[in-house]
């Protein structure tokens, strides 16, 4: 299906002009893909060998990730080779950025990563505070530290249960949702918004604690860890779950250094690289946390370290919550923002790798170029390399335990 | 910001680098020209004096004149990111040697870089559209490429530089920004 | 509060017009009740009902389900006496001539009360989606537990996120494989008119560009209590028959022009 029209025009499903008749070549599917072959890797992956076919699981399928196509090339049940086509979620964001506003471009990066919107507001706000030289007050930090540590705990939950759900376990995705739906409720209170919360500014933070906030998260946090423990001890302990992930998308050093990966996905490989530890920012250097990391570099080694992570994120809540000073939440900014031409890159340890952002000024108050670097488009090439040898129900595993986010692969 | 680091690279690149270093927060920058692209990555990942392991990110950059194509590698032998700047594409065939050799991982992120400016990275070999539709003919991160926008047809004409009539066809000449980025 | 004796016979609400919305099932719109305070049961000779001829949007297809239906029939009263309404029940022609209404209204309340939807959640809005589907916003309350995966067996289809040029096609394609009825709901605002991707070269500015709307539930995201409340309002279509799927068009509902 390539045909693409901005509007399409209407017509009847009898006589639709897509879809052949049986009796033409190739019966009523289209030819794969219906161009030559334009690169090298085309040519050598729309080839098929003996006894191979192509299955397509297209932009809607059951997987909760988003619209993802991916092109499977089987032999039997084994998978050979896959090919990912991705754009169907683009929306043109570092284009609509360049149009837009220092402040507006907050709004519009908010939903690239939609489960963890704090983080991608925090690197754009980063790299336009280096260029405008601006100190945040320490009080906006702590909160800053505060909302998005909240934001990993909703975002690495909603992993546990996609990751159960791809898999076929219908219940931990409930409870996950219950976790995060808890937290949600809490940063609404916090910056009003679920979702996308459009809550950090260039200088510090949009709203202080309040009342409402500190309840919930004081009445949650008495809970967490042995609500956190139960849920992640349905699947921990899950025969099923185990078996099937340990040893399936094995990924060693070397390899994931070489492709680029960051976050848990690199941890998980015995790489101790997190950008909170190897190149801090904001006050992490004051705030005590362990950096979790395994070697096995499996499906099931990339989950646990995910909830030790959610553990860490605990730790650096409670003790942000303790030292939390006074003071303003807003460095003193003028309404329009006319940075001095240069160009900043920042970058923050999100839930799913490093989320940077390399912003380039021109002197105007338009950014000229805003790059924005998602972690789920490097890891989505991970999906190719690991997956063949394995079976199609565990594309969907390995591809689960990768942890994408289709909005920030496809920005 | 890593003095040392500064002084480093330029004893080692200083003939080839097209710029001076510049260090800004925690960033260290150098320019070089496309054609060195791969010789001086290959030694920044392999040298053990460097190790720049990590390829962070790979990012096309349309400067108006020229584009460029930015490399950004972080390392465990310094504290600072290093920018590199590879300057001076020309905007009519923008060709550089592409680093896939080096990180496998750089491959959708050049596919991305084509498929919004047109840079050719020539050794890569899943060079096709990433985001874009295969048969989109049309470079959207480019400078030349304008949005289309309602309120550029309104009376008013739109005051904000996002609602003044940018088609190509009433563009002014010059009326891409340049700028010397 | 004394009891009183409700105004304009029983099931009608309260006489207070200004109390509740008419569009809650029970309520009565004010226009019906009858003033005074004494027990007057409703005279349908007195009731009129409102008839509003659709000269807004032109069927795109004249040739679409047989001929399709003249637009101005909007009262299922109306569409009875036509006596040309193609109707679902053509198994049991014949036998229900007799109370074609009654078995018409046990149909439209099977389909309200257990619409399926498809799991087409294309961004951040199918996030609010699953959180209306999960425990605490269940909507499983209603009969929407079973997402289905695939198209031929969903009832409705809750586009939920930006919906791009590249992806226009496959939700084009799904919305055909759908078989009647069907229904379609624009969650979120990219959505409902391109939200805040609308100047963006890559999005269609709304899905009405492409398919018949029936609820759109603005929003971004909408609340899950925003998408239940569509969901209701889309239940109470079915079962008015509003969004009459047989005479419906297909293809664009936004007129020409726009």
């Amino acid at each position: 299906m390539t045909v693409t029209r901005n509007l399409l025009p209407p017509h009847a499903s009898a006589d639709d002009p897509r879809i052949t008749l049986d009796e033409e070549v190739g019966g009523i599917f289209e030819n794969v893909p219906p161009y030559p072959p334009r690169t090298e890797r085309e040519a050598e992956f729309y080839t098929l060998g003996d006894g191979e076919m192509f299955i397509n699981m297209g932009p809607q399928h059951p997987s909760t990730h988003g619209v993802l196509r991916v092109v499977l090339k089987l032999d039997g049940e084994k998978v050979v080779d896959l090919d990912p086509v991705l754009g169907y979620l683009h929306r043109g964001v570092e284009k609509l950025c360049e149009n837009a506003d220092y402040h507006q471009v907050i709004s519009q990066v908010d939903p690239l990563e939609y489960v963890s919107s704090l983080f991608c507001e925090w690197s754009p706000v980063m790299a336009f505070e280096q260029l405008l030289d601006v100190e945040v007050p320490r009080r906006a930090e702590y909160i800053r530290v505060l909302s998005a540590e909240l934001n990993r705990i909703a975002s690495h939950a909603l992993f546990a249960g996609w990751m159960a759900l791809d898999l076929g376990g219908l219940t931990p995705i409930l409870w996950s949702f219950i976790e995060r739906d808890e937290i949600v409720e809490m940063l609404a209170s916090l910056t009003g918004q679920r979702m996308l919360f459009n809550y950090f500014r260039i200088g510090g933070v949009n709203g202080d604690l309040n009342h409402d906030f500190m309840s919930r998260l004081g009445d949650w946090m008495s809970r967490a860890v042995k609500q956190i423990d139960n849920d992640t001890g349905l699947l921990n302990e899950n025969e099923i779950f185990v078996r099937r992930m340990r040893g399936l998308g094995v990924l060693d050093r070397d390899t994931a250094l070489r492709m680029c990966a960051t976050g848990p996905n690199l941890r998980a490989t015995g790489v101790p690289f997190d950008v909170r530890r190897a190149h801090p920012y904001s006050i992490y250097p004051e705030i005590d946390f362990d950096i979790p990391t395994r070697t096995e570099g499996d499906c099931l080694a990339r989950y646990l370290l995910r909830m030790d992570e959610v553990k860490q994120s605990l730790r650096i809540i409670d003790q942000c919550l303790h030292q939390m000073p006074d003071g303003p939440i807003m460095a003193k900014l003028p309404r329009l923002l006319r940075p001095r031409p240069g160009r900043a890159y920042a970058s923050i340890e999100g839930p799913r790798g490093q989320y940077a952002t390399y912003a380039i000024s021109d002197g105007t108050d338009q950014p000229f170029r805003m790059r924005i670097h998602d972690p789920s488009f490097i890891h989505l090439q991970m999906v190719g390399l690991l997956t063949p040898g394995n079976l199609v129900a565990d594309t969907m595993a390995i591809m689960a335990s990768l942890d994408p986010i289709m909005g920030g692969v496809d920005k | 910001m890593d003095r040392l680091f500064r002084r480093r690279l330029e004893a080692r690149f200083g003939d080839r680098l097209t710029g001076p270093v510049r260090q800004r927060h925690d960033q260290t920058e150098i320019r070089i020209a496309a054609a060195d692209v791969a010789d001086i990555l290959r030694t920044l990942h392999d040298d053990p004096e460097w190790r720049f392991e990590l390829l962070a990110d790979l990012a096309g950059v349309d400067t108006g004149t020229h584009m460029q194509v930015v490399y950004h590698l972080w390392s465990v032998t310094s504290p600072d990111w290093l920018r590199v700047i590879a300057d001076g594409l020309c905007r009519d065939d923008p060709r550089i040697p592409s680093v896939t050799f080096l990180w496998k991982g750089a491959e959708w992120m050049e596919r991305e870089a084509y498929d919004m400016f047109g840079i050719t990275f020539e050794g890569n070999r899943d060079l096709r559209r990433i985001y874009m539709p295969p048969e989109y003919t049309s470079f959207p991160l480019r400078k030349d490429f304008f949005l289309a926008d309602d309120a550029a047809r309104s009376p008013g004409g739109g005051v904000r530089p996002m609602e003044r009539s940018h088609s190509p066809r009433d563009a002014a000449p010059g009326a891409v920004r340049q700028v010397r980025a | 509060m004394a009891l009183k004796p409700e105004a304009g016979g029983l099931g009608t609400g309260p006489a207070d017009e200004t109390a509740m919305g008419s569009d809650q099932p029970g309520n009565q719109p004010g226009a019906l009740v009858t003033s005074g305070g004494a027990l007057t049961t409703r005279n349908d000779a007195l009731v009129e009902a409102v008839v509003v001829p659709n000269t807004l949007w032109q069927a795109t297809d004249p040739a679409a389900y047989g001929g399709g239906q003249p637009t101005d029939i909007t009262h299922l009263r109306d569409l009875e006496a036509a006596g040309n309404g193609r109707r679902d029940d053509a198994r049991w022609s014949g036998m229900l001539e007799v109370i074609p209404t009654k078995a018409d209204y046990v149909l439209d309340l099977i389909r309200a009360n257990s619409l399926w939807p498809l799991l087409s959640g294309l961004a951040c809005c199918a996030i609010e989606m699953m959180s209306a589907a999960t425990s605490k916003n269940d909507m499983d309350r209603w009969g929407m537990f079973p997402f289905r995966a695939s198209p031929r067996q969903a009832d409705v289809l809750i586009v939920a996120g930006t919906l791009t040029t590249k992806m226009a096609g496959p939700l084009l394609r799904l919305w055909e494989q759908m078989p009647e009825p069907k229904w379609c709901v624009a969650m979120g605002d990219c959505t409902c008119s391109g939200g805040r991707y609308k100047r963006s070269y890559s999005t269609v500015e709304g899905i009405d560009r492409i398919m018949p709307v029936d609820v759109y539930v603005p929003g971004c995201p909408p609340r899950p209590e925003g998408l239940i409340y569509g969901m209701m309002k889309l239940q109470q279509l079915i079962k008015d028959r509003r969004g009459h799927w047989p005479e419906r068009r297909i293809g664009p509902t936004v007129p020409e022009g726009v």
